[in-house]
């Protein structure tokens, strides 16, 4: 899997920031993560393999990164409004939005990181591409560009409360109607605030304020053999593979060993 | 986070706005919101078919509206304002259920007390 | 059983001190500073001790090597051969709990013949053990599986399922306790040396050899020790399980919480298995001061007596004459009118053995409040002359971990064994390696080891103390000398006799021989709830609340026989608070429901005077109130409320009453002993000596039912059977 991401802060900060930071080269805004490829051995003759647990790790080609971090730097000056860019630009043709993301890390001033995963079928490639923000500050919605963006982002709101401006039917899609808060934020606790039951008296389901009556469930996993850090995480041999070389090189020497 | 903490965090730097571009234009979207909550109301008792007059009903969207009367940041009102008229949204079109709206009202949910004797009989701890 | 003390004490020359805290080789320390040993272990330079095992200075270095049958508290048996490592210019690998470090040596725990070694010994080992994880009760926490997880192969080349198969042992039916599957076995031995080394009871044993090796009695018997069911913590596999707990939860559904037992006084400190607001099972927490890692059967198998018998409603006796449930408004009102009625001076309260300090407390400080004094413990004690104004009268001053240090030990009265196992397991230990001498007063018993029977009266006391005794002398001549006296002889009939006789003689021995700061004199208290209640204040007779002048008689989980209606008037209106519907209950005219020590955060202070506290497990049954909020709520319809209405408020009060209170787990130092002695000379007072000192614990049948949790448990009760149908 080719993973390049194009690193962008959140829209209103973007004008001005984000614009003299490719403006003046610097890479600080744009990071493209190196491009891994991994390839697990499979062979129906598993059990002979001397190595079973070896990784095999593609080397990385500078030049192919070369490339991409340009890409995504490309992007990253595209993208503050419209990916379309990405969508449209001839050598990339990432025509597929597969998945819109959240990630909340608090203690950041753009809390809320989005992250956008395209994929362009023609090049077996994909991108991915985050931006930023708060509970406040809007983002432009990618509905325009991609109809698939609709209910990615009905979904972020519900769950992280990022409101998303020019939206055609902003509104909950996985919360119960009335229910208060976003739960996926970090600070929405696990057990929620209220608990639902069936009232005998007023013939309905009634919210209240969360007491727990019932046990909260949970398992305890640990073993006092736990503690043998010496005899655990042994390496694991990680393998090099040129870009030349075949899986089948590679299965090849295992059972040869 | 409260509320007010993000308004500081904010206020020094040079934000977006939300959909207000003034305090002005904040408040008339309130107003606004308030006043069609307003004319919702005997619609809801009459749809929802629930326990309970106009008159509680509107009390009850004035409380709600009171309960933010302290926020004075504009991008907050404006939230507070979009998930209102959300709220107003999945009312109208009774996608809600009785037991959503009758939530407001908080019928069953019994009040915390401090006092010892009180808390003992129920068994609940103090 | 001589010949077996003479080797295991050779045994322990041989080999290094089994546990570190513990301070018996106090003379060898000056040496061994001066020759260290150097060893490398994976290239790790450790210095230590001569004597030292490779798998000790392993563990030094932060290196834990896997092992079955190594335990750090048994003697070194080496026949499980996990332990193997590779050491250099070692023609082979070597069992690292035997084998003691030399100078230089180089150990290599994870060279690939280490791991083949044990790869190959794991495999041995699976070639007869069962595959039957998915019923096996230890699954989850089996050493083998996680070991075999971790040091295992990682395939099987067993392939002879359908001819010979894997081998079969009989299982064995060693009494009501411990289930055995004997085909888990790895016949590691742990069990066998726990029952020889620390039970004292040489009934498990190894018979056959090789292939046919099999752990047993040999004839069908009971496994008859106070101290059984932690062979079910050492088998390192699902051979010996617990049976009343078999089938009934997995390792990683239970909560733990980290609790105190109150079974004895000892206050040993245990984990809590706790499943969706049920308690499961009860195993030790290692607590070197108090109970090592031990706990005996009562504290881990009376458990199944928490949930039945259980006191869920308040109950209020009819005109009939039949208590019926009522609920808190009405019973506490009942109680407020009868009390308000009584008068000042005619409200009693007793306090029974399981009651925890916060509620203590807070009837202390109702019944001031309602302008009565008499405040008492459950005791026989026919006067008020026992000297318990100041501690050091009532608690075991020395501490338990002094036992390691003493040279002699004179227990009077009572049984030890029964009455504090895990003090008794840590006497016999001593006795063990340490040269300990133990002599007993009073009734004969069963210690598990050889103690000098000095005599059964009060005037064996007397001859000690002016020296016409035989055995004075070896007496005198100790220089670290524990006197032990029971707790349940000072509350009978000739307690203050006992107790004057005993201080004296521990006032001549302190003076005599033993080195400073000694502290001869200890009690053993034996129920959890007494030092707390002395501490506030309880008097240790309760002669003077029942008497026919109470109106009220508040019982406060107090079960015992003492209580008579009999002794009070006819129109006494007794209240009964506890848990269990026992002896109390039955003869109350009202019963306020409370929670028992699984069910609540609650202060207990052991013999020693160390305050430890409970965590709630499981919430009450019912109606059931935790203790000291009954009380508190009763204060407050009764018009004198208590000052405190949450927990931390009420442990305040605790601390303002009594500064040991104050810290958990540390053992608060008492003073004044000088004070004790010459308080006792004071009140002495003379009387008969030739009367026994009485005994009621004389063997195991009557261990298992003492208190309204134990009583009301059916695998205790099945114990008890037990051992009356072994012989």
């Amino acid at each position: 899997m080719a993973v390049a991401a194009g690193r962008i802060l959140s829209n209103h900060l973007l004008k001005n920031s984000l614009r003299n930071c490719v403006a003046s080269g610097l890479p600080g805004l744009t990071k493209v993560c190196n491009q891994l490829k991994t390839i697990n051995v499979h062979n129906s003759r598993c059990e002979q393999l001397r190595y079973e647990t070896t990784t095999t790790v593609r080397e990385a080609v500078p030049q192919a990164n070369a490339q991409l971090e340009e890409y995504g730097k490309m992007c990253a000056e595209v993208l503050p409004k419209y990916i379309q860019r990405a969508e449209d630009h001839h050598n990339g043709q990432f025509l597929n939005l597969s998945d819109i993301a959240g990630i909340d890390i608090p203690a950041k001033t753009n809390r809320f990181e989005i992250v956008y995963n395209l994929l362009s079928l023609r090049y077996n490639a994909r991108i991915r591409l985050r931006t930023y923000t708060d509970e406040l500050s809007p983002i432009d919605s990618l509905c325009s560009v991609f109809i698939a963006a609709n209910w990615y982002e009905r979904e972020i709101w519900d769950m992280y409360g990022v409101y998303f401006s020019n939206h055609p039917d902003l509104r909950r899609i996985l919360t119960d109607y009335g229910f208060e808060g976003h739960p996926q934020r970090k600070d929405f606790p696990l057990s929620g605030y209220v608990e639902m039951r069936y009232d005998e008296d007023v013939k309905r389901v009634v919210a209240e304020p969360l007491e727990l009556a019932q046990e909260f469930r949970k398992f305890e996993l640990g073993s006092e053999w736990e503690q043998f850090p010496a005899h655990r995480n042994r390496e694991v041999k990680v393998r090099q593979v040129s870009p030349g070389e075949s899986f089948k090189q590679v299965a090849k020497e295992g059972e040869d060993k | 986070m409260s509320s007010s903490q993000i308004t500081t965090r904010i206020s020094q730097q040079v934000v977006k706005p939300l959909i207000s571009t003034s305090n002005a234009e904040a408040k008339r979207r309130v107003l606004k919101l308030y006043r069609a909550w307003y004319r919702q109301a005997p619609f809801v008792v009459l749809e929802y078919d629930i326990p309970i007059g106009e008159k509680e009903v509107r009390a009850k969207v004035r409380e709600q509206f009171e309960k933010n009367k302290h926020v004075t940041d504009m991008r907050v009102i404006d939230m507070l304002v979009l998930k209102g008229q959300m709220e107003l949204k999945e009312t109208a079109n009774i996608w809600k259920q009785k037991n959503h709206v009758m939530n407001y009202f908080k019928e069953t949910e019994v009040k915390k007390t401090d006092d010892f004797l009180t808390n003992f009989y129920e068994g609940h701890h103090v | 059983m001589l010949g077996y003390r003479f080797l295991s004490k050779l045994k322990h020359v041989l080999r290094p001190r089994p546990t570190p805290s513990v301070g018996f080789a106090r003379s060898q320390e000056a040496q061994a500073v001066a020759n260290k040993l150097e060893v490398f272990i994976d290239d790790q330079k450790v210095v230590v001790d001569p004597g030292t095992t490779v798998l000790q200075a392993c563990a030094m270095a932060g290196v834990e090597i896997p092992r079955f049958c190594y335990h750090d508290r048994l003697s070194v048996a080496g026949n499980c051969r996990m332990c193997l490592v590779e050491v250099e210019k070692s023609p082979k690998p070597v069992a690292s709990c035997a084998m003691p470090v030399m100078n230089g040596m180089r150990v290599k725990t994870d060279s690939p013949v280490s791991r083949k070694a044990r790869e190959g010994v794991m495999e041995f080992l699976l070639v007869n053990h069962p595959l039957d994880c998915p019923i096996c009760d230890q699954g989850g926490e089996c050493d083998l599986q996680d070991q075999s997880m971790a040091f295992g192969g990682d395939k099987s080349r067993f392939v002879d399922n359908e001819y010979t198969g894997k081998r079969a042992v009989e299982d064995k039916d060693i009494g009501p306790l411990v289930k055995t599957i004997m085909t888990r076995c790895i016949q590691c031995t742990r069990c066998v040396r726990f029952a020889s080394e620390v039970a004292g009871v040489e009934d498990l044993g190894t018979t056959g050899r090789g292939n046919d090796m099999q752990i047993g009695t040999y004839v069908e018997k009971l496994f008859a020790s106070e101290l059984s069911g932690n062979v079910i913590d050492l088998c390192p596999v699902g051979a010996l399980t617990g049976k009343p707990y078999a089938f009934t939860s997995r390792p990683w559904e239970l909560r733990r919480v980290e609790s105190i037992d109150v079974m004895d006084a000892c206050g040993s400190n245990i984990t809590i298995g706790m499943r969706s607001g049920e308690v499961m099972r009860i195993v030790p927490r290692v607590n070197e001061e108090i109970n090592e890692e031990w706990i005996c059967d009562k504290a881990r198998f009376a458990i199944d007596g928490l949930s039945v018998q259980r006191l869920t409603s308040p109950m209020v006796k009819s005109p009939e004459g039949y208590l019926e449930n009522c609920d808190w408004e009405d019973a506490l009102f009942c109680a407020a009118e009868k009390i308000t009625r009584a008068g000042a001076g005619n409200v009693a309260a007793v306090a029974g053995s399981l009651v925890d300090a916060e509620s203590l407390v807070a009837l202390r400080d109702f019944l001031h409040r309602l302008g009565s004094e008499t405040l008492t413990v459950n005791s026989e004690h026919p006067s008020d002359h026992l000297v318990n104004d100041l501690r050091a009268s009532y608690i075991f001053n020395s501490g338990i971990v002094s036992v390691e240090d003493a040279d002699h030990v004179l227990f009077i009265g009572g049984n030890p064994r029964l009455d504090a196992p895990v003090l008794n397991a840590r006497v016999r230990k001593c006795w063990i390696h340490n040269e300990l001498e133990v002599s007993l007063i009073g009734q004969d018993v069963d210690l598990t080891y050889h103690h000098n029977h000095l005599g059964e009266t009060l005037s064996t006391l007397e001859q000690l103390l002016d020296g016409s005794h035989a055995f004075a002398k070896t007496m005198y001549a100790a220089k670290r000398p524990l006197i032990i006296v029971n707790g349940k002889i000072l509350c009978g009939e000739n307690g203050s006799r006992v107790q004057d006789l005993a201080l004296k003689l521990a006032n001549k021995l302190s003076q005599q021989h033993a080195e400073d700061g000694w502290n001869v004199y200890n009690v053993l208290q034996t129920e959890a709830s007494r030092v707390a209640a002395l501490d506030l204040g309880y008097k240790s007779s309760s002669k003077s609340a029942l008497t026919k002048q109470t109106k009220v008689l508040y019982l406060l989980g107090a079960d015992d026989e003492v209580i008579n209606r009999a002794d009070l008037a006819d129109d006494c209106f007794i209240i009964y608070q506890g848990h269990h519907g026992d002896r109390g209950a039955a003869i109350a005219d009202l019963v306020l429901p409370g929670a028992c020590y699984t069910e609540k955060n609650a202060t207990y202070v052991n013999t020693e005077g160390r305050a430890q506290q409970t965590r709630q497990a499981a919430t009450p049954p019912g109606l059931a109130r935790e203790d000291w909020k009954i009380i508190r709520a009763l204060s407050e319809i009764c018009g004198v409320t208590l000052p405190y209405s949450s927990l931390s408020t009420a442990r305040q009060r605790l601390c303002e009453v009594s500064p040991s209170f104050s810290r958990y787990g540390d053992q608060e130092e008492a003073l004044f002993f000088q004070q004790v002695v010459s308080l006792s000379e004071d009140s002495s007072e003379s009387g008969a000596t030739n009367e026994k000192l009485t005994n009621d614990m004389k063997d195991l049948s009557h261990f298992y039912m003492t208190n309204s949790i134990s009583r009301a448990s059916r695998t205790m009760a099945k114990c008890v059977q037990a051992f009356k149908d072994k012989d």
